[in-house]
């Protein structure tokens, strides 16, 4: 079990890491084509919102890889405290109560927004591109359920006896 | 039932839990209790995709990621140290500058202390700087900058209060320099007190070297801010021209980084701190959405009216309060959880909403070195091996010399805000 949770937490890893290069390279060349645009004056209507879902949905995708990373922002005294003690017990008993309740919030979250998105795929309209706001919102349920499962694949790492140090990053 | 719920959550959050859990784990209780559609927290990050500046945040971050990659550091030194490096205490001042301006392009999110630490630290022992001076003084320029442009607090602070970008980038170039200068004074002090600190002779042809070295760097802070005062590029196109502008000289110019093995890796490591900070943004709109609705400003507003009647008096108050702030949660938190908050108090007491966004990020730069949990105590502890209550006395005097500055900064309003009267 757990090594299928490791495999698709890899695969995950593979995906949000290739899907955020696309993203920003997208942001940024179609971003420098309105400028060059404007010179000639035209610009591309759909590329301001269509750039700023880019930037949302690389929100999670980077939230993503931070879950595994262990580097969210958060109040980490107690770990500090625990680090400057040396005790490697206490920090990995820390990360997995942290990472647990983690896990349970952003599921409720990715179930909370799902809800959202399927009342904005019945009641939405198109917003550019011919794209329907439903599936721009899709992109918090999708979102929020990988960053879930990438605290999962955490919880499990530390449960096993010897799970790689992620304490350390 | 609900009180048991919510001090859990204290609690998670008081173990580490990431921020954007713990406000989101709130918004959910709350709106659970209250017997609202759920529906209504993601309705609220949703929102997140409407801001209109929110492409800064990505783009230059990431260009800020690539510079302190390539050898940029390098050439930025030996241009400010043929710059600067003849003054007494020149070497560390020449660090306040660089840090400064790494800073400006990071977002104070440790990198300056990761990236240049290792550069600097060395350079200054050897000058004959002391190693208390020394580990003070990076540890200090870790997050000195930030009140200058494109600095990502400075772009969230704006998105978060609803005030123009543009005008906070200028608001606090002036406060900055004064940072600087009285950090420089006490260089100064520094290396004209040490026996051992040689002054490097000035050179114009070194000078007109490093120039040459650094020609590609040079033009961008210029090509930035001319882009944005001129009127020509909005503050989202100019970082989008940055990073673009950044990837050409760092790849194809100085060939210092490969657009296929380096780039992506940039790419997720900077994603990596942007999704961090992104999420606590969006999560943070369910949550004061929640505090407002239940008109919790307004109510601390009046009881403060009972206990204070002066615009001064609260500006002390504000001091201390974010001082506190500052020192327990790192810059980003504290700016999207306590604006909502503070701002509509301290219009009420007529502070400037510019003059309070300088006064809001002074203190928290401050933060960034206050003891007992200061986040560039902590990172220079880390990078430099050594125990973290050699950082709280080695930051000391730096703490008092910026307190020095806050004050001014925070009473004299003119500072902030000449460009605008």
């Amino acid at each position: 079990m757990t090594s299928i949770i490791q495999k698709a937490d890899q695969a995950l890893d593979r995906f949000c890491q290739i899907t955020l290069v696309v993203a920003v390279a997208l942001m940024l060349s179609l971003t420098l084509l309105n400028i060059v645009l404007r010179w000639i004056g035209h610009s591309i209507l759909w590329v301001e919102p269509f750039v700023r879902h880019l930037v949302f949905l690389a929100a999670f995708l980077g939230g993503s890889l931070a879950a595994s990373r262990n580097s969210h922002i958060g109040i980490d005294i107690v770990s500090k405290i625990l680090e400057a003690r040396g005790s490697e017990k206490g920090l990995k008993i820390l990360c997995l109560i942290t990472a647990a309740a983690s896990m349970i919030v952003v599921a409720w979250l990715a179930w909370a927004s799902w809800e959202f998105m399927l009342s904005e795929l019945e009641f939405g309209q198109e917003a550019f591109l011919g794209i329907h706001s439903g599936i721009l919102v899709g992109i918090m349920p999708l979102g929020f359920a990988i960053i879930a499962l990438r605290f999962l694949a955490v919880v499990t790492t530390l449960g096993k006896p010897s799970g790689k140090d992620i304490t350390g990053s | 039932m609900e009180f048991f719920i919510y001090f859990l959550i204290l609690v998670l959050a008081l173990l580490g839990t990431p921020i954007f859990v713990v406000m989101s784990a709130f918004a959910l209780t709350a709106f659970s209790f209250a017997d609202i559609e759920l529906a209504a927290v993601p309705i609220e990050i949703y929102r997140l995709a409407a801001a209109p500046t929110l492409l800064t945040i990505p783009l230059f971050t990431f260009a800020g990621y690539i510079m302190a990659e390539s050898g940029s550091p390098n050439r930025i030194f030996r241009l400010t140290q043929a710059a600067l490096g003849w003054l007494p205490g020149g070497v560390a001042i020449v660090s306040l500058v660089i840090c400064a301006f790494f800073t400006a392009f990071t977002g104070a999110s440790g990198v300056t202390i990761i990236a240049l630490g290792g550069l600097l630290y060395p350079i200054l022992i050897k000058e004959g700087f002391s190693e208390k001076f020394t580990l003070g003084i990076i540890t200090t320029s870790g997050s000195l900058g930030l009140l200058f442009p494109p600095s990502l607090p400075i772009i969230l602070y704006g998105l978060v209060a609803k005030v123009d970008i543009d005008k906070l980038f200028l608001a606090g170039i002036v406060p900055g320099i004064l940072l600087i200068a009285i950090l420089s004074l006490w260089a100064i002090k520094n290396g004209a007190k040490s026996p051992a600190t040689e002054r490097t002779k000035f050179s114009t042809e070194e000078l007109k070297a490093a120039i040459w070295g650094a020609r590609y760097e040079i033009p961008l802070p210029i090509l930035v801010l001319t882009g944005i005062y001129g009127g020509y590029t909005t503050a989202s196109e100019a970082s989008a021209f940055t990073a673009a502008y950044v990837i050409l000289i760092e790849c194809i110019l100085y060939k210092d980084l490969s657009i296929r093995k380096d780039l992506p890796r940039i790419v997720n490591d900077s994603m990596t701190l942007v999704g961090a900070i992104l999420l606590i943004l969006c999560c943070a709109l369910g949550m004061t959405n929640y505090l407002v609705d239940e008109e919790i400003p307004m109510k601390i507003l009046e009881f403060m009216k009972t206990q204070i009647d002066s615009q001064v008096v609260f500006l002390i108050y504000l001091n201390i309060f974010l001082l506190i702030v500052g020192a327990l949660m790192d810059i980003f938190s504290a700016i999207v959880i306590v604006v909502p908050l503070i701002v509509p108090i301290a219009n009420a007491f007529g502070v400037h909403p510019i003059h309070l966004a300088i006064i809001f990020l002074t203190n928290l730069e401050i933060g960034y070195i206050t003891p007992p949990v200061g986040i560039n105590l902590f990172i220079s502890s880390f990078r430099f091996k050594k125990p973290v209550t050699t950082l709280y006395r080695a930051s000391l005097p730096y703490l008092v010399l910026l307190l020095i500055a806050l004050i001014i900064i925070t009473y004299v309003p003119a500072l902030s805000l000449f460009w605008f009267e």
